[in-house]
């Protein structure tokens, strides 16, 4: 039945010393698969024991096959694979070399970087959606950079973004009037082209996405997708152009067009260094702390970001467990009294919404269903969640209501009741209980599922993490915060949940309560 | 007034009932008796459609409730039902269960039909329990709760199926004077029931169910001390029957051994009976009845009564009229007449048999 809120608390207090003991172990035993030896040279690393991290379906994995054919290559999202470098878990990471300096500057430590760059550099450009509703897209894009090139504009950007690091954005006169609506996609994770500064998008590309708006005359809007979901969004015409540093591959380019490359940027490669201050060893945990909370909280507002987080993440899930609930019960009422047709529906429609992982059904809702009606990626969301949850519920209640004795059912058909008066008001009171804690570690799970909408441009409390992850090269304070406040949000929906549990079990409440409107004699 | 027509209930395996017609007075109180599976349940259940017959007509008063436009929900108010499981609510406490449908059902303001259950409880004698709820009740208050929630709804006539059935034995005394205080107000019941004793003081009418139909319908002293039908008196003196036919001139004493030894056991004759019905059997049927017919055809019946420990003999045969008493076989016939005491030998005509020889088996 219900646990009291102590003991979960317990639970809750348990699990997290369990989680940062095993975080902390985790980082200090450094596993170097190149037996301690430093890596000083390119040479070194063209070795069967060597791993190497990669950005999956980038240029740079390309690279690497070809220059550095016997090391393993590890594919990596960009700000895990620093990580991986700086605890050794893999022995280099190979990215766009400006990338790379940026992070070790911005404080990454326990890493550095080879003086030799690979030989190959990367053509960085514009990704294009075959399906715009924009004519003739590629032609003005590419009009657009050779403007921009013979201008001296995107040398111009390069050196202050990538050079330079500047990351001021500079003023650019919107389009008046605009005719056009420019959907960029992007990813807001790769400093210094597509990055969160003071809860705003900024960088190299976001400045080329500004410009090229104001010279199509079209207003502007932003998609933030996982790198996963970049090339989807475009396939499918979710977003016309994607600009967040994009490496142009034959793969990528069977996939969809590209702009004519803006630039070629050399490949950097870094490796892990176990010397000098880099576990910062000096320094104590206390201090460490302080400052991780420092840089990952209160610089430039970051916990508005977590803030708006939190707030997707609670209204996806509470939206969800709202419909999810009011569906389950339509789907049960519907079925229950063995309407053929609507067990066939509902039973096709189960197998179908619960045969396929969540992030596939989110994509197929997002870019198939949904994508003539543009409603958002927070709706979408809330659709595809509510339906799983319904299906929940709809077997919860099956299970809840079988467990009624059949008895049950006859007494109030013998009082008098109706068929639906008797489910209502005799066998549903029964059932409801039968079920609740089970509803409620339900809406725990949803709260934990949702964390996946990540791929379809929402930001919800998960991909916030990854974009400040982006920004502060840090994995475990940021990782250790959303775990804190997924349990804090799961606390509270446990707790909203007990409450309407102690409503339907009228057993817990007081016993002179139970009569309403009677005067005792 | 109850006019049930031609009522037939059938499953794809049984057919509890195949053909009901019968006729309940207002103010009637019917016990219905009968051996499991002869459908007294699903008779019951029928008059307030919890089982829906196949076919026939059921009549309450004007309304045939066996038309699909009549609304049954009214018909179940004015038939209340108890169950041989009670079916409380377990969800609600006593009063609740008694209130609820008073109050949904008939709109009753809740403070009257509070007023009206703690009345009820008073009659049932659970006032002190009003407050608990039905898992913390004996069987017996259950059942007492039970009735007190079907009288809530002002029934004119109550079914009550085996209410008595699940209680341990020393409830069940509790139950029952509950019940014969309700046969005093006047309200129609029918009760299905195992408790002869208790059919017999209650009620006007009994009906004998068996082989799905009712086989005999009359008031206790009739049904009980005076059967008309062969299936009621074997019922109501609890009669276990042994029918061994013969119709060749082989006789296999084998297996009739078989079929006698069986029935004993089954029936927990004491070792003597079952040695003197062998004995009997062997002497009567094999040494003195078969070498005497050309063309036998015999029947053999015992039946021991469970009330008195009793074994009755009735062997009925053909061919001439002739006194297995006056066989020439002397030590057969005195062997006879050591085992046996009130043997009377009768000339009939029935079925194909023309004597009848009724005796009884001393026990000691």
């Amino acid at each position: 039945m219900i646990h009291s809120g102590k003991e979960k608390n317990y639970f809750m207090a348990a699990g997290l010393i369990v989680l940062t003991a095993f975080l902390v172990f985790a980082g200090h035993e450094h596993t170097h698969a190149s037996d301690g030896k430093a890596i000083t040279s390119k040479e070194q690393l063209n070795h069967e024991n060597i791993r190497i991290g990669v950005g999956q379906g980038g240029y740079a994995e390309q690279v690497v096959g070809k220059e550095l054919p016997k090391a393993r290559r590890v594919f990596l999202v960009h700000t895990d694979g620093y990580q991986a470098v700086a605890e050794g878990k893999v022995d280099a990471f190979i990215f766009e070399r400006y990338a790379l300096e940026l992070a070790i500057k911005s404080g990454l430590e326990g890493v550095r970087l080879l003086d030799e760059n690979m030989d190959e550099t990367i053509p960085v450009a514009v990704g294009i959606s075959p399906v715009s509703h924009i004519d003739d897209l590629k032609g003005k894009i590419d009009s657009f950079i050779d403007e921009m090139k013979e201008n001296g504009t995107l040398d111009d950007m390069y050196d202050r973004w990538v050079i330079k690091n500047e990351d001021e954005m500079p003023e650019i006169k919107p389009a008046d009037d605009p005719k056009i609506h420019l959907k960029i996609g992007t990813t807001g994770i790769v400093p210094p082209f597509s990055y969160y500064k003071d809860q705003d998008l900024c960088g190299y590309d976001i400045e080329l996405a500004y410009r090229f708006a104001s010279w199509l005359g079209a207003d502007l809007e932003f998609r933030t997708y996982d790198f996963n979901g970049l090339i989807t969004a475009a396939a499918t015409g979710d977003a016309d152009l994607l600009m967040s540093e994009l490496n142009v591959t034959p793969e990528r380019e069977a996939a969809l067009p590209f702009s004519e490359p803006l630039f070629e940027i050399p490949i950097g490669i870094m490796v892990h260094d176990s010397s000098g201050t880099a576990s910062g060893s000096g320094a104590s945990f206390l201090w460490k702390v302080k400052t991780s909370f420092e840089k990952n909280f209160i610089r430039e507002g970051r916990w508005k970001l977590f803030l708006k987080g939190v707030l997707v993440t609670f209204l996806i899930t509470a939206l969800s467990m709202i419909f999810g609930t009011i569906l389950g019960f339509v789907l049960f009422l519907w079925c229950r009294n063995g309407n053929r047709t609507a067990n066939a529906v509902t039973g096709v429609f189960g197998r179908l919404i619960q045969g396929m992982p969540m992030v596939v059904l989110l994509m197929i809702l997002y870019y198939i269903v949904f994508k003539e009606i543009d409603i958002g990626g927070v709706m979408v969301s809330v659709i595809a969640f509510s339906m799983t949850f319904g299906l929940s519920v709809y077997g919860l209640l099956k299970v809840g209501v079988g467990a009624v004795d059949r008895g049950q059912y006859e007494a109030a058909y013998a009082l008098g009741y109706s068929v639906n008066r008797t489910f209502f008001r005799i066998i549903l009171p029964q059932a409801l209980p039968h079920v609740m804690d089970s509803y409620r570690s339900e809406t725990v799970t949803l709260i934990k599922a949702t964390a996946i909408v990540g791929y379809i441009a929402v930001q919800d409390l998960t991909k916030v993490g990854d974009i400040v992850r982006a920004r502060t090269y840090e994995a475990f304070f940021p990782l250790i915060a959303i775990a804190v406040i997924y349990f804090g949000l799961e606390a509270l929906f446990g707790f909203a949940v007990s409450r309407i549990c102690i409503l339907f079990d009228r057993k817990k409440k007081m016993r002179t309560g139970i009569l309403k409107g009677v005067k005792l004699k | 007034m109850i006019k049930i027509e031609h009522l037939k209930k059938s499953y794809p395996d049984v057919t509890p009932l195949k053909d009901v017609s019968i006729t309940i007075n207002d103010g009637d109180v019917i016990s219905v008796i009968g051996p499991s599976g002869a459908g007294k349940s699903t008779f019951l259940r029928c008059i307030n459609l919890l089982e829906k017959p196949d076919s026939g007509d059921i009549w309450i008063g004007d309304e045939r409730i066996t038309d699909p436009k009549c609304s049954i929900e009214k018909i179940r108010r004015r038939v209340g039902m108890v169950f041989q499981s009670f079916n409380l609510f377990p969800h609600l406490n006593v009063i609740e269960n008694i209130m609820l449908a008073p109050a949904d059902l008939l709109h009753t303001d809740r403070q009257e039909a509070y007023d009206k259950g703690m009345e009820l409880l008073q009659l049932v004698g659970l006032s002190q329990k009003a407050l608990s709820f039905p898992e913390e009740l004996s069987g017996g208050q259950k059942q007492r709760v039970a009735i007190a929630r079907t009288l809530a709804m002002d029934p004119d006539m109550i079914l009550l199926d085996e209410p008595t059935s699940a209680l341990d034995p020393a409830m069940v005394g509790e139950v029952q004077s509950v019940i014969r205080d309700l046969t005093k107000t006047g309200r129609t019941m029918m009760i299905v029931t195992h408790e002869m004793n208790f059919a017999r003081a209650i009620s006007n009418r009994v009906f004998f169910m068996d082989q799905g139909g009712i086989c005999e319908d009359g008031p206790p002293s009739q049904i009980f001390d005076n059967p008309q039908n062969e299936m009621t008196r074997r019922f109501v003196r609890r009669l276990k029957v042994l029918e061994i036919f013969i119709d060749n001139s082989e006789l296999d004493l084998a297996a009739s051994d078989m079929l006698i030894t069986r029935y004993c056991f089954q029936n927990g004759l004491p070792a003597v009976l079952k040695y003197r019905i062998r004995a009997v059997f062997e002497e009567l049927v094999g040494q003195i009845l078969m070498p005497v017919l050309e063309d036998p055809k015999i029947q053999f019946t015992a039946e021991y009564s469970g009330e008195d420990n009793k074994v009755e003999l009735s062997v009925r045969y053909n061919g001439p009229v002739f006194d297995p008493k006056d066989s020439e076989n002397d030590l057969s016939a005195a062997m006879l007449k050591s085992m046996l005491y009130d043997a009377h030998h009768f000339a009939v005509s029935e079925d194909g048999y023309t004597n009848n020889f009724k005796c009884f088996i001393r026990r000691e």
